[in-house]
């Protein structure tokens, strides 16, 4: 096993009498998209922000690169980058003043700067628009310039803090194919979102945040396996016995009577619904409706902490 | 290196704050402008309620020597001006210089001297003629200054203050003339020429009266008895009418006088006898060279509160007479300043120090909107995020704020010469730390101000309310000099004001106490490194 690029151990931070984060651990392989998914005040930004060295945590430790991490880890903070949750671009500057300022804090300097700024421009699609000021740009490219400013010194480790927020989907899709570019690259991605959909499309393992505890944390088919796949079989009419037919299918695990069908728990819904509709039609019962229920984040999120990602 | 990249893109962002440009560069010049014309030329000059008379003077002098006046006569008119009690005499070097000065109304009126009032003094009289020709000065208002080669130009626009310059010099005219003149006339009186005049105008009384005559009986009297007694006046009768006639007059000697006098007290005879005699015989030469120096003893005996031979006003009044008072001369001084607005520049040399030290402490406001915009963009997570100390991050925002205090401070002091035409005084060098050191304390207090506020209103109400109270405090609003002395020394715990005592040392004093600034300069530093501590403290970049 690869050391770590990341490593969390029981991380504990309060402010004043609000627990933002309860004891979380969690570690982060190298070249990994790893996905922090949670609703709004789980606690992933102050998480993230213990993580890229914007503040010390009250308890437990952090491990960079295998090295101890805090604040005072100027060394290790250059090896990081961070897209925040909020824009941290200057309007009054161009994109290329941005992008260059940014490089230059982090030490690039003379040609290698110059053409860092220029791929990471390109990167993002923002290479027409390099020497407008960003305060002109529309909400999606400066998401994108924000994004940019995050990377332009080359991180071996990226913390994107929900870096959709608010754009249109052409932006989105272009930042989604950044990252998963800089990730395929061999850059370390470390994505927070509370948007299931995203995280469940860009990354191969996931933690669930919530309350400031992780709720878990592996890679996405094992969080689905957590739950089973039900189909929910609605008739027109009640037939008699059928539940019993149902119970004796190959591949049906479980079977629930509803209000006008029934629920059946099996390994694998494509094996069970032709089994299904020739049951039905040899014992003459009408199939309404069929409602196959695959697991989903949403389900899984619903499972771990009993309500729904976007309450 | 990364304190420079931060400075840089500071510096960059201010240049494109088109706010702070206005606020630190263009309001301070605009209210210099319009304060210095509201408040007019005198404003930051010293106080002197004294009157002022300025004058020109082309005065030749006299050409001969004499013994009063021993100077020119425009010196004598000048001495008793600047002898006059709340005045002060200004000189002008040029006609030109006078009535450009009056034409824009700086002085109401100035008085000149023409090159010929000497010699036209000079010849002031009583007389009607005289060789040269005398000059009668005095007319129904007092003198007549254009007789004596004296041309007031007055400011058409001011003309009360030009009429009492005029009536002042009125006065001093007549202190000069009225006693020069009596002076030469008391000297004519019983001279020859005006005794011969009066002798001239007694040989028109003829007959002689007979009174005139009976009176001199009694001289004549004693003539003949003196006579008579007289040993050489015996022996000439005895020669000139022999022995026998001589013994007959001397035995009858009185009884010759009883005659006389007989005939003497006889009225008619005497009108018969002086018929032909005109009374002026009586005045004879040795007569009026005896008589005209009496009649000019009796003339001042008969005033004796007065010296009718005094040429000054002093001693024909026989009084104590003032000296001329040189302090209260002064020289013109242009003070119009070199600069295109060319419209007196000593207010500018108070205004300018006082809005450039205000000024210098308005970048509150452009350090506290930086740091405010700094945390408003989240770009202030992105620096703490990014391998930077804390100071780093600080000091990389006070050298753009410093460079462009310096910029602003010269720019001002550059703008005052140019356009105000003030001077930067006799040690131009000694700006320099000046301007930076008040820098160097308006950026320590800007950063303390950006420490405490959080938002765009805070940085405005705090930075404008601090900016304000501590110019007025300070005196910045207002020259420190028309300040109570208690509040003068209170004031000097603002920055402002040790500032503004370094800038009045360098700009207003022609000999500046070095001393005095270096201590400034000194306070100034300790302000800024005690503001920039505490900032440092309170500073939360969370």
């Amino acid at each position: 096993m690869p050391e770590p690029v990341l490593e969390v151990v029981d991380v504990r931070k309060r402010f004043g009498p609000n627990v933002a984060l309860a004891g979380v651990s969690l570690a982060v392989e190298p070249g990994e998209l790893f996905g922090l998914l949670g609703p709004n005040g789980a606690g992933k930004t102050t998480l993230i922000s213990i993580l890229s060295g914007l503040t010390n945590a009250d308890g437990g430790g952090v491990r960079l690169f295998g090295e101890r991490f805090d604040r005072s880890r100027r060394d290790l903070r250059r090896l990081v980058g961070i897209g925040t949750q909020d824009l941290s671009i200057y309007p009054d500057l161009t994109a290329r003043e941005n992008l260059a300022f940014f490089g230059k804090l982090y030490g690039l300097s003379g040609n290698t700067l110059e053409s860092r700024v220029d791929e990471t421009l390109a990167a993002v699609g923002l290479t027409e628009r390099a020497n407008d000021r960003a305060g002109t740009f529309s909400g999606g490219m400066k998401r994108r310039l924000n994004l940019a400013a995050a990377v332009v010194h080359g991180p071996k480790l990226l913390f994107l803090d929900e870096p959709t927020t608010g754009v249109d989907p052409q932006s989105r899709n272009h930042i989604f194919r950044h990252v998963k570019a800089l990730n395929a690259a061999g850059m370390t991605v470390v994505y927070t979102s509370h948007y299931m959909e995203e995280v469940q499309a860009l990354c191969k393992r996931i933690a669930i945040l919530d309350g400031g505890t992780l709720r878990a944390c592996d890679t996405l088919p094992n969080l689905l396996n957590t739950l089973d796949r039900r189909v929910r079989f609605r008739f027109a009419a009640p037939v008699a016995g059928f539940e019993n037919h149902l119970t004796e299918l190959p591949g049906a695990i479980k079977v629930t009577a509803t209000e006008s069908g029934f629920d059946v728990t099996t390994d694998s819904i494509p094996e069970l619904l032709p089994r299904v509709m020739a049951l039905a039609a040899e014992r003459g019962a009408t199939i309404a409706a069929i409602e196959p229920r695959e697991p989903t984040l949403e389900r899984v999120f619903l499972h771990l902490t009993g309500r729904e990602l976007r309450d | 290196m990364p304190i420079l990249t931060l400075a840089a893109k500071d510096l960059r962002l201010l240049l494109r704050d088109a706010r702070s440009a206005v606020i630190l560069f263009v309001t301070p010049l605009v209210l210099i402008l319009v304060l210095g014309l509201a408040l007019g030329e005198g404003f930051g000059e010293k106080p002197d309620e004294r009157l002022r008379i300025s004058v020109v003077n082309l005065d030749r002098g006299l050409t001969t020597k004499q013994a009063f006046p021993e100077k020119p006569w425009s010196d004598v008119v000048i001495d008793d001006l600047s002898a006059t009690q709340d005045i002060r005499l200004e000189v002008i070097p040029t006609r030109e210089e006078a009535e450009r000065l009056v034409a824009r109304g700086s002085r109401a009126a100035v008085l000149v001297f023409e090159p010929d009032f000497s010699e036209r003094m000079n010849r002031t009289s009583f007389l009607t003629h005289d060789t040269p020709p005398p000059i009668n000065p005095l007319g129904r208002d007092g003198v007549r200054m254009g007789d004596l080669g004296l041309q007031l130009i007055a400011d058409k626009t001011q003309p009360v203050s030009a009429a009492v310059i005029e009536q002042v010099t009125q006065v001093t005219l007549l202190r000069v003339v009225i006693p020069w003149m009596i002076g030469r006339a008391f000297e004519r009186v019983g001279d020859d020429a005006f005794m011969a005049m009066v002798a001239e105008r007694l040989m028109a009384v003829k007959p002689v009266p007979p009174q005139v005559l009976q009176e001199l009986d009694p001289v004549v009297q004693k003539l003949l008895a003196a006579l008579m007694k007289d040993a050489e006046f015996a022996a000439l009768m005895l020669k000139e009418v022999g022995f026998q006639d001589s013994l007959v007059i001397g035995k009858r000697g009185p009884e010759f006088q009883r005659v006389v006098q007989k005939a003497f007290q006889n009225p008619k005879m005497m009108a018969r006898v002086g018929k032909e005699i005109a009374f002026g015989e009586v005045l004879t030469p040795a007569v009026r060279r005896e008589v005209g120096p009496k009649v000019q003893d009796g003339v001042a005996d008969l005033f004796s509160n007065y010296n009718f031979k005094a040429k000054t006003w002093a001693d024909l009044v026989k009084s104590q007479s003032r000296e001329a008072n040189t302090a209260s001369r002064t020289e013109y001084r242009d003070t119009s300043g070199s600069g295109f607005l060319n419209r007196g520049a000593v207010r500018y040399q108070v205004l300018v120090p006082s809005y450039t030290v205000m000024f210098a402490f308005f970048l509150v406001l452009s350090v506290g909107w930086l740091f405010v915009a700094e945390r408003k963009h989240g770009t202030l997570a992105r620096l703490r995020a990014a391998p930077l100390t804390r100071g780093q991050i600080l000091i990389g925002k006070l050298l753009p704020c410093l460079v462009v205090s310096l910029a602003q401070g010269f720019f001002l002091l550059a703008a005052g010469y140019v356009i105000f035409g003030m001077t930067w005084g006799t040690r131009p060098d000694l700006l320099v730390p000046v301007v930076i050191c008040t820098s160097a304390a308006a950026v320590g207090l800007a950063v303390f101000v950006a420490s405490i506020a959080r938002t765009e209103t805070q940085v405005a109400v705090y930075g404008t309310l601090l900016v304000l109270v501590l110019g007025g405090v300070s005196g910045s609003l207002m020259p420190r000099d028309l300040m109570p002395e208690q509040m003068k020394s209170a004031s000097l715990v603002t920055p402002h004001a040790w500032s503004l005592d370094a800038y009045a040392q360098l700009l207003a004093n022609p000999n500046p106490d070095v001393g005095l600034i270096a201590t400034a300069c000194g306070v100034l530093i300790a302000f800024g490194a005690v503001f920039t501590l505490l900032a440092w403290w309170r500073m939360d970049l969370e």
